[in-house]
């Protein structure tokens, strides 16, 4: 260790907060998962924004790389410093600024412990949803890096749902504030989504602004005994399959019950079971027992020989007993254990646990399984003895076998561990050369010189010197745009047959005042593909589009710049759905109304009520991004996109994400796309999240006075009541002004009949009228079309400042580098 | 106490199968008092048990600043031990690190002494007769007063809340083992206006009478009460309190002279030699009295005595008889809980409970103490904020580390001092003196009192001992048992 160094970040932090003595520094040689060693350099332990980025710039003079450390719980080898570089633990950045209980958001430190955040919210009725199992111990900046999940992630989504707003220190010592103030990410890129599960690569995040949602009034849950794992599994099918949304499914296979109850933590699961399945509803008390009954049904239906249910917090407590105290229980009976992560359809899981029990036999290992089943996230335990080398191989190989099955049932490598250190040589299963270029290149924005956390995540890179130049995020050859004129225009249109362009007079529908002068109509990705890279040949600008109804609404560029509209119209098929799994894949192409329609019979629904949904396609919905009113029940466009296939400005075909909930296999990417309105590239396909349809959908209206209403409006808001959505209309009615307040109410009969009651008592007038059903449903998709704005706190103004702009110009940079897509908004 | 080559290596192969459990999955972290506060892994339950396996394999120096450092700082209060759910038995881990370290190099001056002295019934006696005089000049009170009113005066306090961390190191720096050390005597003193201010309360009441005792043959269960050293020094008071309660709860009190120190400070503090030299003359004392449970009313010593079987496992000789000896040790709220507790006067009190790390996290025993208070009329108990973590005495710690130790126990004080109670009940002479002496030292008023003094004064009132002690204020009992 350079004394230099040691003797700067003392004089940045103080003397207690530098470690350089080598024996001292042995404690942070490892993180959760132990085999990976790496001794760091030194460890610097900052309490405030201001001496992380003096510390970084001091490392950075020094030529050493930083690695952010949190508590050091993760699994996947992530926050191990290799090479000497020097690690920066946030544990001392602790504090919890702020707790805006009104706005339902939380601003912290990123040591702040999981736990911790949640504990300090329960006075206010509030809680953080996502719930690692280690969130005693793990920290936000920990969660933020790894994007964490956790069991009650199946209802309520991970970490990058919940995080609205970061402040990130960037290698170069500079700190961009990103999202923030509860703001959607409709402001530029989300780059605070992409963030979010960089695994630190990218920079140190110093605070984190999170949402907040209300604590369920109830709980109950339930506790199913098969004899068979696959009839666990089937039955956690059928559960969503029937239109359920449990808080949390886990099953607990044989092998696991059998430790637990030979520890010391014996649950009282019977030991000659074939599997244990943990499933919890929470929400509104009215209408939990019919859905746990429900649940339980199920369960029978499928073949378990017994149920138990638990309403009081100690019975709660015995039936998950089983299922938390399993790794503590595995670690005890196992010299080592190594706890798996990977990620499948949830339709694919009985045939996978299988195929898993097949590759153990096989290797002649003993595998354990206990995992998130609700959101198909597998953690297949292997016990083993480091010490026996050969096995040690064994537990290598049918490791690499694991990941390889669970890949091809069109899952992921990891769900919530991260790749780390770990899962690097697994990288190649899930990403083309094509989509690790493109990671590699995001990450070159926000770390040009490549010192925050390297060595993590990405495969090595095989030649460095051909993406350098975009990932400077520096001057890209910059042409004036429309420069290609006529023959540049003509150049491209020649690409595709006579029924897939229009030119002229023919496409004056189309092209409206977009200012382009011609439309295509590309029918797979490799035509869009070529179309793109033509008219990056021939600086041609061009204006991705769905079905146009964009540019009818005046979108496009000034006239006369020229260029062609990409249409994804032709590209309109649904590619891939599977009820069961409640996730589709579609054509950019397809219009929202026809999505809607292949949903309805299944009882699903994509509940995004976006300004403009219902008038356009599902590439457009991605596109435009941003959030409409049922953002509290159901999230943002982005927390419902999985999956991504865009052609970049650059004609490159990226395949991103894929069609599991939880995925965190390489930087988030998808988010980057989504709602980036089509700067960064075309969207041509994409996959989704869905919802099950709730069983009563009703509208309250309630006319009055401006003042009366925003009462209202507070009224239900600070009384946490559970409705999907709150919105305040102004309009006048007969000659004078008459607000409109609407109250919308989703769930289950009981539930929505006990919510409605409670939110006419709380708002304290009549309801003019009540909207019921299809007329609920259609009242609001009418109203998408007035774009309204949906209630939000007053003061929302995202947070842009120099750095962020910078970094979103360099992702402009890297995605269009020829300047042929629209200019960023 | 240098170790044999031979023991050492012993000790440490010891080690090898117990910290192979250890996973490092970190959950230990938060429970951890030093690691909260200083945010460094190395001074974490896992960080330390990395360092003893990095000792084990050769990749480290017992005789090393980083072991030696971060050994010292532990606590010992083994919160880290409900939160493993490998189940690593950290505590007896320490013990056998310390022993380690201790050989490869001497422990500091300060911890020698103490130990030395506890460890010799002539001289421990000799230092509690000279804390008890010390205490009756009332020189200690009049110091911590001084102290305190001075710390106040110069404007700490706004120190504090400006910047928490580092101004709160500096000014516990000037803390001090020297007036710590006087305001822990001080604090060790009978709550003498605590309790006229109950009977004040009472007044107008009539005590609720003395219940008969069954009459016949006393076939009640026989109860050896561990007389201890600090205890039977300082707190003779608490445990003429704890025989009279057990005693009116159903149990046998038997006495008897020729008990010792236990041990306890020298098992956690390493010296594990002369720890199992004590404890092999305790066992022999309460064997030849025969008692169906020894009872603590120190949780320190109670916890060392719970763990006698492991102790001496390796003493063919003695082994059996050590086992036979732990399975009787109770903390004495583990025996009056056990029988319902029986009510006496009622205390109109407002306090506040913190349990000794070595009652809740060594021995697991979190309900009992809870249970007894409740059952004191009146006696209106309110949560502590962090309880469950260490006050920063932990045996002769805060001595040893003023600075981390009174860090931890300002933090304790003011949580104590947001409940707005008028006195906090602990279990442990240990903690009463650390809180006792914080709070002091910050200039309240608030006293620490033992839990078996409480159900006393509520049992002294009601008279349930009959004529016996009836009304008379609870002062301190004749010393030198």
């Amino acid at each position: 260790m350079n004394p230099d160094l040691a003797d700067a970040l003392t004089e940045i932090c103080g003397p207690d907060a530098v470690i350089v003595d080598r024996d001292r520094l042995l404690a942070y040689e490892s993180d959760g998962l132990t085999a990976y060693r790496h001794r760091p350099g030194a460890v610097v332990l900052p309490r405030t924004t201001s001496q992380v980025r003096r510390s970084v710039l001091a490392v950075a003079r020094h030529g050493l790389a930083v690695v952010p450390r949190g508590a050091g719980t993760g699994l996947s080898g992530g926050a191990v410093a290799l090479d000497g570089a020097v690690v920066l633990g946030t544990a001392r950045m602790d504090r919890i600024v702020e707790i805006d209980a009104p706005n339902r958001r939380a601003v912290v430190q990123p040591g702040v412990v999981n736990a911790d955040l949640s504990a300090a919210l329960r006075p206010y009725g509030l809680h953080y949803a996502p719930d690692p199992s280690s969130q005693s111990a793990c920290t936000l900046g920990g969660n933020v890096g790894e994007n964490s999940g956790g069991p009650h992630c199946l209802k309520y989504g991970v970490t990058s749902r919940h995080v609205t707003g970061l402040e990130i220190v960037l290698s170069d010592g500079s700190v961009a504030q990103l999202g923030g103030m509860g703001g959607e990410a409709e402001a530029g890129y989300d780059l605070v989504g992409v963030v979010v599960g960089s695994e630190g690569c990218f920079g140190v995040v110093t605070e984190i602004e999170v949402g907040l949602l209300p604590l369920p009034e109830g709980v109950r849950t339930l506790l199913g005994i098969f004899d068979r794992i696959e009839d666990a599994a089937r039955a956690v099918s059928e559960i969503v399959g029937v239109g359920l949304l449990p808080a949390a499914m886990e099953i607990v296979d044989g092998p696991t019950i059998r430790a637990v109850e030979e520890s010391v933590f014996a649950a009282g699961y019977p030991t000659d079971a074939g599997a244990a399945l943990v499933v919890e509803f929470d929400g509104v008390d009215a209408g939990l027992d019919e859905e746990s009954a429900r649940a339980a049904g199920i369960c029978e239906r499928m073949g378990a020989r017994e149920v138990r249910r638990a309403s009081s917090e100690e019975e709660r407590a015995a039936l998950w007993k089983g299922r938390k105290k399993a790794f503590g229980a595995m670690g005890r009976i196992a010299p080592d254990l190594l706890v798996q992560d990977a990620t499948v359809p949830r339709t694919a899981l009985p045939s996978t646990l299988r195929g898993i029990a097949e590759i153990a036999a096989r290797y002649r290992l003993s595998v354990a399984n206990v995992f998130h089943a609700g959101d198909g996230n597998l953690h297949p335990n292997i016990v083993f003895d480091r010490r026996n080398r050969e096995e040690s191989e064994r537990v290598e190989r049918a490791s690499a076998e694991i990941m390889r099955l669970c890949v091809g049932a069109g899952g992921t490598i990891t769900g919530e561990h991260g790749v780390g250190l770990d899962k690097r040589r697994y990288m190649e299963l899930v990403c083309g050369p094509a989509e690790v270029k493109a990671m590699r290149g995001v990450r070159r924005v926000f770390d040009p010189g490549g010192t925050m956390n390297p060595g993590k995540v990405l495969p090595d890179a095989p030649g460095e010197g051909d993406d350098r130049r975009a990932a400077q995020g520096g001057p890209a050859p910059r042409r004036s745009v429309g420069g290609g004129g006529a023959r540049g225009t003509e150049s491209v249109l020649e690409l595709l047959p006579a029924g897939q362009k229009l030119v002229g007079e023919e496409a004056a529908e189309w092209l409206g005042g977009s200012g382009a002068n011609a439309v295509v109509f590309p029918g797979s990705v490799e035509e869009v593909a070529a179309v793109v890279r033509r008219a990056a040949g021939s600086s041609v600008p061009l204006l991705p589009a769905g079905s146009g109804s964009r540019l009818r609404w005046g979108g496009g560029w000034p006239s006369g710049t020229g260029g062609v509209v990409v249409s994804t119209g032709r590209m309109a098929s649904l590619v891939h759905y599977k009820p069961a799994d409640l996730t589709l894949t579609a054509g950019a192409g397809m219009r929202w109304r026809d999505l809607d329609a292949k949903l309805r019979p299944e009882a699903q629904w994509l509940p995004l009520e976006t300004p403009g949904l219902w008038s356009g396609t599902v590439g457009g919905a991605v596109a435009r991004g941003g959030a409409g009113p049922l953002r509290t029940r159901y999230g943002a466009v982005r927390d419902s996109v999985l999956g991504l296939e865009v052609v970049t400005g650059a004609g490159e075909v990226l395949r991103l994400g894929g069609r599991v909930v939880k995925n965190v296999a390489g930087f988030d990417l998808v988010r980057l796309f989504t709602g980036s309105h089509g700067t960064l590239g075309i969207v041509t396909q994409a996959s989704m999240r869905l919802f099950p349809r709730p069983e009563v959908d009703l509208t309250l209206r309630f006319e009055g006075g401006r003042e009366r209403l925003l009462e209202g409006a507070a009224a239900l808001r600070t009384g946490l009541l559970p409705v999907a959505a709150v919105e305040l209309h102004d309009g006048v009615v007969a000659g004078r002004e008459c607000a409109t307040l609407r109250v919308r109410v989703l769930g289950g009969a009981a539930e929505a009949e006990d919510v409605r009651t409670r939110a006419e008592a709380t708002v304290g007038i009549e309801p003019v009228d009540v909207l019921l059903g299809k007329e609920s449903e259609s009242f609001h998709r009418r109203s998408t079309d007035v774009a309204p704005e949906p209630l939000r706190p007053a003061a929302v103004t995202p947070r842009e400042n120099s750095a962020s702009s910078r970094l979103a110009d360099g992702i402009k940079g890297l995605f269009d580098p020829h300047r042929i897509l629209p200019r960023r908004p | 106490m240098k170790l044999s080559e031979e023991g050492l290596a012993r000790a440490l192969a010891e080690q090898d199968d117990a910290l192979a459990k250890c996973v490092h999955c970190g959950f230990c972290l938060p429970a951890c008092p030093t690691y909260r506060r200083l945010g460094d892994e190395a001074d974490s339950p896992r960080g330390r048990l990395y360092l003893m396996r990095a000792v084990v394999e050769g990749r480290l120096d017992p005789g090393s600043d980083a072991f030696e450092t971060h050994i010292a700082r532990c606590l010992g209060c083994r919160a880290c031990e409900p939160a493993c759910p490998a189940g690593v038995e950290y505590g007896r881990l320490l013990e056998l690190a310390r022993q380690v370290g201790g050989s490869a190099r001497p422990p500091p001056h300060i911890s020698r002494l103490l130990l030395a002295t506890f460890g010799t019934k002539w001289a421990s006696r000799l230092a509690m007769l000279g804390a008890r005089l010390l205490r009756a000049s009332r020189i200690p009170d009049l110091l911590t007063s001084a102290v305190s009113w001075a710390r106040r005066r110069s404007g700490e306090e706004s120190a504090v809340e400006s910047e928490p961390h580092s101004a709160r190191q500096r000014s516990t720096a000037r803390w001090g083992s020297l007036w710590l050390a006087f305001a822990m005597v001080s604090a060790s003193a009978p709550p003498r206006r605590l309790f006229a201010e109950v009977r004040r309360r009472n007044a107008p009441r009539m005590p609720s009478g003395s219940l008969p005792r069954a009459a016949g043959a006393d076939d009640r269960p026989t109860v050896g009460v561990l007389a201890g050293c600090v205890q039977a020094g300082l707190f003779s008071r608490v445990n003429a309190a704890t025989e009279r309660v057990l005693d009116a709860n159903g149990y046998r009190v038997l006495t008897f002279r020729a008990q010792g120190c236990c041990g306890a400070l020298h098992a956690h503090g390493g010296d594990l030699g002369r720890a199992r030299a004590l404890a092999r003359r305790h066992i022999a004392a309460f064997e030849q009295a025969g008692v169906d449970f020894v009872a603590s009313n120190a949780s320190g010593c109670g916890a060392a005595m719970a763990d006698y079987g492991s102790l001496l496992a390796a003493d063919d000789a003695m082994a059996e008889s050590a086992r036979d000896f732990a399975a009787r040790v109770r903390d004495v709220s583990q025996l009056l809980a056990e029988r319902g507790g029986r009510a006496g006067a009622p205390l109109p009190l407002r306090v506040t409970y913190d349990p000794p790390c070595h009652l809740i996290h060594a021995q697991g025993v979190a309900e009992a103490p809870l249970t007894v208070l409740q059952s004191i009329p009146e006696l209106q108990v309110v949560p502590l904020a962090d309880a469950a973590e260490c006050c920063g005495g932990a045996g002769i710690y805060g001595l040893a580390n003023p600075e981390l130790g009174g860090w931890i126990g300002a933090d304790k004080v003011q949580s104590a001092l947001r409940t707005g109670s008028e006195a906090v009940v602990t279990g442990n002479p240990g903690c009463m003196m650390q809180i006792g002496a914080g709070l002091a030292l910050a200039g309240s008023r608030v006293r620490t009192v033992h839990l078996v003094e409480m159900l006393d004064e509520s049992y002294r009132l009601g008279g349930v001992y009959g004529d016996r002690d009836l009304q008379r204020p609870c002062l301190e009992a004749p010393d030198g048992r």
